[in-house]
């Protein structure tokens, strides 16, 4: 089921690395066929929000929930259905962008979920001629869209962008956008952060401030409301 | 019958390692470093003991063979993980649905693998250069199931260790801090297996049966310690980006 871990709640999250505290009591919660765009300044504690809700860091108090039954944890049954995206390519230089996929494929296949076939993957973020080459010889942009395609490959149903638009191009940046509108429109839930207001507030169907590790209230688009007028709001909000 | 978990695992574990060898013979980093490392030991061993008596030889040799392939494998423990870390992509894995024991099981197959390559240069090299190390009519299995084994319980504990400190920020010295400890039971009862074998003792099975039963302690300790040391090992390493972001490369948090 694509969708048995939607809706995802995080319940008064604490995180601390030694005596720093980075996330403060966070709560949120992702809606399926929802963008959720993150704001918030370096160190506001963005990444390691991230990181818990894909299993790689553990929360020092608070709870990870998904589905409606209220699942708690990101065990190996939840991440089979969640896509990580970051602003570093995560990715083997040796192998080929098609390796690159197909490992993580059969990684997949192995738990019985089928994946989008690799070649198709890395078609529709437009490196058809590139299958084959090895990663270190991409550039950094052609290493983003990779990792967009295992993304998509994986048809999850949430997916945690942390600065996708990194080191794209223009029409990279409108791989992301359809991205976007395809996962939306199959009932899946994204969580995206971006420096870019204007960009985060264009994809966004609502969007939220992480400060100093505490969340303010998020921000709902209006139906027809402008991107300008939604990143107004989210500037003035406290 | 196994349960479908386990399965998973061991397909899993089959990918993981394919990969790692995979990308090992385009680059043979792993080997090559370890292989010239064993030669440049046998060389040091050959020039430095040739005046050694016959006698003392069935003594000695086994010593040689273990202290070898103890730094041997510090050496490929310190790299094994070396990919993951250069290319983050330790947290892609971790991000998967990967089982966390799948990535132990592939990274100490690898590093077995890599031991067992060396072991096949160190043996016939010591016994050439050595040549009383064994009486008439040492049996070559025996020979094999020892440095197996012996390879094993090293690479099963290194393999837990390396893990937690290449995830923490390479620091390899701590690597040898805590592997020679931990291994030098494996590596004693190892030498006294390779002693008997050489000397076509008859209790040499005996021994070898331990060794198997301490491995198979020590791989299932291993596995089931795996995923706190690299869980724990991840959230120190992402510290580093949570406390200087613009240092690193430009990381957010």
């Amino acid at each position: 089921m694509s969708d048995s871990i939607i809706p995802c709640e995080l319940r008064s999250v604490v995180k601390s690395f030694g005596r720093t505290a980075v996330l403060r009591g966070v709560s949120l919660r992702l809606e399926a066929g929802q963008v959720t765009g993150l704001s918030g300044i370096n160190g506001a504690g963005k990444t390691t929000l991230f990181r818990i809700l894909a299993g790689l860091d553990d929360a020092d108090a608070g709870e990870v929930c998904f589905g409606s039954s209220g699942d708690v944890g990101v065990h190996e049954g939840v991440r089979e259905h969640v896509a990580f995206v970051t602003h570093a390519p995560q990715l083997y230089p040796l192998l080929s962008a098609r390796e690159n996929l197909e490992l993580f494929a059969a990684l997949r296949a192995a738990r019985g979920r089928e994946t989008m076939p690799a070649t198709e993957a890395l078609a529709s973020v437009g490196l058809e001629a590139a299958n084959d080459r090895a990663v270190r010889t991409f550039s950094r942009g052609m290493a983003q869209r990779v990792v967009l395609a295992r993304a998509v490959a994986a048809r999850p149903a949430l997916m945690l962008l942390d600065e996708p638009f990194t080191a794209l191009d223009a029409d990279g940046q409108e791989l992301v956008r359809r991205i976007l509108r395809e996962a939306r429109a199959r009932g899946a839930s994204v969580l995206l952060s971006s420096h870019d207001l204007d960009r985060l507030c264009e994809v966004s169907d609502r969007v939220v401030r992480l400060h100093e590790g505490r969340l303010a209230l998020p921000l709902e688009r209006g139906a027809d409301e402008a991107p300008a007028r939604l990143k107004a709001r989210l500037q003035a909000s406290p | 019958m196994l349960q479908n978990g386990t399965v998973t695992a061991l397909r899993q574990t089959w990918v993981l390692a394919r990969n790692d060898l995979r990308q090992e013979l385009r680059e043979l980093e792993l080997v090559v470093t370890s292989v010239f490392f064993t030669v440049v030991i046998l060389a040091l061993y050959a020039v430095s003991f040739a005046e050694m008596s016959k006698s003392a030889q069935p003594k000695a040799v086994p010593g040689m063979l273990w202290i070898a392939l103890a730094f041997v494998g510090a050496l490929t423990l310190t790299r094994v993980f070396e990919r993951e870390r250069e290319a983050d992509t330790f947290a892609a894995l971790l991000a998967a649905p990967v089982n966390r024991v799948a990535i132990y099981g592939a990274k100490f197959s690898v590093t077995l693998v890599v031991l067992c390559v060396c072991a096949a240069v160190l043996v016939p090299g010591l016994l050439l250069v050595f040549p009383g190390s064994g009486v008439e009519g040492w049996s070559a299995v025996e020979m094999l199931a020892t440095v197996l084994l012996g390879c094993a319980g090293f690479a099963a504990v290194g393999t837990l260790f390396a893990a937690g400190l290449a995830h923490s920020g390479g620091k390899n010295v701590l690597l040898s801090v805590v592997l020679y400890p931990l291994t030098t039971p494996v590596l004693m009862m190892s030498l006294v297996a390779t002693q008997r074998v050489l000397q076509a003792h008859p209790g040499a099975w005996d021994i070898l049966a331990k060794i198997a039963a301490v491995d198979v302690i020590l791989v299932i300790v291993g596995g089931a310690l795996f995923e706190s040391v690299l869980v724990g090992g991840a959230a120190r390493s992402s510290r580093g980006a949570e406390a200087g972001p613009d240092m690193l490369g430009g990381q957010s948090r």
